[in-house]
């Protein structure tokens, strides 16, 4: 999982070393969650090398919430969905809101590619088209809390359905907003996975809202999402 | 873009990374960019907050797949790398095929558009595709070299 993380900081008295701390702890939780490195506590616990009761507390709780993740999604979200031990879809999400909550900036905009910590606001948020990556799809504004999106934007770049070990049918992308990226990013995931079943398992969340993209080119949306189409781009091109 | 004339403080890093033999460059704008950040359309990931006095910047290698083109250029003050602008995202995706499914009735429906806003940030990634991160680090060997 390779990825750049952008903090921006609406506040004109704002320090930026005081960004510093939140990329520490990223870098922290890379080299203890990293499944590229061959050192990293998740690689050696998926080789066999570190017996969990040994890992690090934080490795604990996150395996252990991925496996309530798991079983709240009947399996659709699992970190263990190749064969191999990733927890990088809940990893990511989690990370994220603790270096936004350890910047201490009230109006920051944490993205990381492309899953969002919103803190203040209101953020004007696009959802990327999943066919036309240079389009939007969707916009909203967002004041406070997460935005997630999981798609095949590109080949070879896929989600594989744990339950199949195939890539799901169906669907193209799912944005899931909601108080924490953690879940959102975990609820995306299992809503992509599910394919064309994930749109109803996405209304029965709560706290959640989400809206899933077809390969017919339908979307289907929660109640209580908010984002409306891309109009501007209209209006700007008439 | 909205009352959002106020003070921008943009700070980029690269984190996980490990694939490559690099260390993040690590970042932030020490002068705390001034002024709107534009985002052009709905070109992905940070625009740069600003091109002005100490701000370098170099354009990473064109990237290409069979489905898709990328290129970014990085920006740098000093030697911190403080502004990733995607120049170049090809319109196309993955091919599709039509699906027979029922919308449930607890869901709204509507019809797939696209379209352009005037937005802070972009949800859905296209900075973790290996291409994007090729010319990233393209643009980042070349400041490297100093050229």
């Amino acid at each position: 999982m390779g990825m750049p993380v952008t903090a921006r900081v609406r506040d004109p008295a704002f320090d930026p070393a005081a960004l510093d701390p939140a990329f520490a702890w990223l870098e922290r939780v890379d080299a203890l969650f990293s499944t590229y490195r061959p050192g990293s506590e998740i690689r050696r616990i998926d080789a066999g090398t570190l017996a969990l009761a040994d890992a690090d507390p934080l490795v604990r709780g996150v395996l252990a919430r991925c496996e309530a993740l798991r079983r709240a999604t009947a399996g659709a979200f699992d970190a263990r969905a190749g064969g191999r031990l990733d927890p990088s879809g809940y990893v990511k999400g989690w990370a994220l809101e603790r270096a936004a909550a350890l910047t201490g900036a009230r109006e920051l905009c944490l993205d990381g590619g492309g899953d969002l910590v919103l803190r203040g606001g209101p953020w004007r948020v696009g959802i990327r088209h999943p066919l036309r990556r240079d389009r939007l799809c969707s916009v909203l504004e967002v004041a406070g809390g997460a935005v997630a999106t999981s798609a095949t934007y590109e080949r070879g770049q896929h989600i594989l359905d744990p339950r199949t070990g195939r890539p799901p049918r169906g669907v193209l992308s799912v944005t899931v907003t909601g108080p924490e990226l953690a879940t959102a990013d975990a609820y995306a995931t299992a809503a992509f996975a599910m394919g064309a079943a994930g749109p109803a398992w996405t209304a029965s969340l709560g706290g959640y809202e989400a809206m899933t993209v077809l390969e017919d080119g339908r979307v289907l949306s929660t109640s209580g999402y908010r984002g409306r189409p891309p109009l501007a781009a209209r209006a700007a091109a008439a | 873009m909205r009352a959002i004339a106020a003070l921008i403080v943009t700070a980029v890093v690269v984190v996980l990374l490990a694939r490559y033999e690099t260390q993040a460059p690590r970042t932030h704008d020490p002068d705390a960019a001034v002024g709107p950040v534009r985002t052009p359309r709905a070109i992905a990931t940070p625009p740069p907050m600003r091109s002005g006095e100490g701000t370098r910047s170099f354009l990473g290698p064109a990237m290409t797949t069979p489905f898709s083109a990328i290129q970014v250029r990085a920006f740098f003050t000093g030697r911190r790398l403080t502004g990733i602008e995607t120049v170049l995202l090809s319109g196309d995706g993955p091919h599709t095929e039509a699906l027979n499914a029922r919308a449930e009735p607890i869901l709204r429906e509507s019809a797939l558009e696209a379209g352009g806003a005037d937005v802070d940030v972009v949800s859905g990634a296209t900075s973790t595709s290996r291409i994007w991160l090729d010319s990233l680090q393209g643009a980042i060997d070349k400041a490297r070299r100093g050229r």
